[in-house]
C-alpha cells in the first residue's frame, strides 16, 4: 500500500521527491493506475501533481508554447494553440487513444511513459520540444531526441520530475499520421510525422519503429528527390514484429504513411 | 484509510476509504452505487463511465484520492423521481442495448455530450461515444436513440 501525496505548490512536490525514493507521479494516470493494479511497480508513494496550479497552464512565451504536466490532452486539443507548425501535435492528440481516455490522459505522462508508438512522440521530436525537470535540489532542460533510452525508458533520475514541455516557435508546416489495427481506439502500429520548414528543411519522426521514437532530420526537399527522402528514413528505422503488427508490415507501412506526411505537407516534391 | 470529500449525483460525501482504490470502486463498494461497470478495468471499455467535474471519464482510471472535492455524475442520477430521462427513453425506443451491460457508460457519455453540444451532428456523436464499447448492438441503434434524444427536450 502507497501514501497518497498531493502537494499544492512545487516546493512541496520537491520535498517529497526528496522524501520518498520510491515514489511515483500520477498526472492523467491513464498508464501509472494500469501499472500499478498488475504490479509492475510498487511505490511507497504516489504523488498527484494536478493540484499544483502553474503545472495546469498553457502558455506562449518567448520560448515557444510551454504546456504544463498536468495539462490534459483534450485540454491543449482544445486551447486554440495548437495551430500553424504545431499541427502534428494537433493530429497526434487526436489520435490518442479514445475522448474518454483524453479527458485524464496528458502531454507529460504521454512523453514520461515512454512507449516507442506513443502518438505525442514523434510530433513532439519533429518540432524540437524539450521537457524542463526540478528535482530536490535543482533542475534542467532536456531535449527530447536525448531523453528516450529504450522501451518506457528515459534519462530521468528517481526524484526527477517533468514540469513542463516546450515546443520552440517554427515557421512551416507539420503532420501526423497513424495506422493502427481498428478504426477506433488503438495504440500506433506506426506513427510517422514530419516537419517541414520554408526553407525546405525537412525532419521526421516514427514511433513504434525502434526501441526509441526515432528522429531522422537533414532532409532537403528542395534539393532531393521524395524518393531519396524515403530511401533514407527507411534506411533510419529498425522496427520489430510483435502483436500489433509484423517488422515487414511496419516497414510497408512507415513507407506508406510517410508519403501521406509528405503528401499532407504539399511542397515535397514527386 | 484515508477520508475523501466528493459530490455525487448532487450529494455530498464523505468516504473512508483506503488510499489504493479507484473511484470505480469507491462508488461501487462504498457508496453501493453499481451502476458504472467493472468491465476491462483498464480504460479501454467505457463502462464504467461517469461524468467527472464536467467531463466524461473512464472511474477505473481516477484514484479515488484524486477525487477530493469532486462533483461525479453517475447513471444512478439521470432519472428524475422516478420517471426514465427522455435520453434513457431514446435507448429504450430504439432497442439501443441487449444485454445492457455497456448501457449506464453509454448514456453517461451521451449525457456529457448532449451537456456540452445539444445539438451535436452525427459524426459528433460517433466522436464522443468512441471510448465506449458495445458487443451487442453494432452501434447504429446507439447513435440513433442519442439523436432522437437531441431532438427532444430533457
Amino acid at each position: 500500500m502507497y501514501t497518497f501525496l498531493s502537494p499544492k505548490t512545487l516546493e512541496d512536490a520537491r520535498g517529497f521527491l526528496k522524501s520518498y525514493p520510491n515514489l511515483k507521479i500520477i498526472a492523467g494516470g491513464t498508464d501509472l493506475i494500469i501499472g500499478l493494479r498488475e504490479g509492475l511497480f510498487a511505490p511507497d508513494a504516489v504523488m498527484d501533481i494536478k493540484q499544483i496550479p502553474e503545472l495546469a497552464q498553457i502558455k506562449q512565451t518567448d520560448e515557444g508554447l510551454e504546456i504544463g504536466a498536468a495539462v490534459t490532452v483534450s485540454e491543449l486539443l482544445c486551447s486554440g494553440h495548437l495551430s500553424g507548425a504545431y499541427n502534428a501535435l494537433k493530429e497526434a492528440g487526436l489520435e490518442l487513444a479514445n475522448s474518454l481516455l483524453r479527458n485524464r490522459a496528458t502531454l507529460a505522462g504521454n512523453i514520461c511513459n515512454a512507449s516507442p508508438g506513443g502518438d505525442m512522440l514523434s510530433a513532439s521530436l519533429v518540432l524540437d520540444a524539450w521537457v524542463e525537470t526540478v528535482t530536490p535540489e535543482g533542475g534542467r532542460k532536456i531535449s527530447l531526441s536525448d531523453f528516450f533510452t529504450g522501451p518506457k525508458k528515459h534519462v530521468l533520475k528517481p526524484d526527477e520530475m517533468v514540469i513542463k514541455t516546450v515546443y520552440p516557435k517554427h515557421q512551416g508546416k507539420s503532420a501526423y499520421r497513424k495506422k493502427k489495427r481498428i478504426r477506433g481506439h488503438d495504440l500506433a502500429q506506426v506513427g510517422v510525422s514530419g516537419l517541414l520548414k520554408g526553407d525546405g528543411v525537412l525532419t521526421l519522426a516514427f514511433g513504434a519503429c525502434g526501441p526509441t521514437p526515432v528522429l531522422i532530420g537533414g532532409f532537403n526537399t528542395k534539393t532531393q528527390s521524395r524518393a531519396e527522402i524515403l530511401d533514407a528514413a527507411m534506411n533510419g528505422i529498425s522496427p520489430i514484429g510483435d502483436v500489433r503488427a509484423s517488422k515487414e508490415h511496419r516497414q510497408e507501412m512507415a513507407r506508406y504513411l510517410t508519403e501521406a506526411v509528405l503528401d499532407a505537407l504539399e511542397e515535397v516534391r514527386k | 484509510m484515508k477520508a475523501i470529500n466528493l459530490t455525487v449525483n448532487g450529494e455530498a460525501h464523505k468516504v473512508f476509504c483506503p488510499e489504493n482504490i479507484t473511484l470505480l470502486t469507491l462508488l461501487r463498494e462504498y457508496l453501493h452505487l453499481t451502476g458504472a461497470k467493472v468491465g476491462c478495468a483498464a480504460g479501454e471499455c467505457g463502462a464504467c463511465t461517469v461524468i467527472y467535474n464536467g467531463k466524461p471519464v473512464n472511474s477505473c482510471m481516477v484514484l479515488a484520492m484524486e477525487a477530493e472535492g469532486a462533483v461525479v455524475e453517475t447513471i444512478e442520477g439521470e432519472a428524475k423521481d422516478g420517471k426514465v430521462s427522455p435520453l434513457q427513453q431514446a435507448f429504450i425506443d430504439n432497442h439501443a442495448l441487449q444485454c445492457g451491460f455497456c448501457t449506464p457508460g453509454m448514456i453517461m457519455s451521451a449525457r456529457a455530450l448532449l451537456d456540452e453540444n445539444p445539438k451535436p451532428s452525427r459524426d459528433d456523436i460517433i466522436h464522443a461515444m468512441e471510448g465506449n464499447l458495445c458487443r451487442c448492438t453494432g452501434y447504429e441503434p446507439i447513435i440513433t436513440a442519442i439523436e432522437q434524444a437531441a431532438g427532444g427536450v430533457r
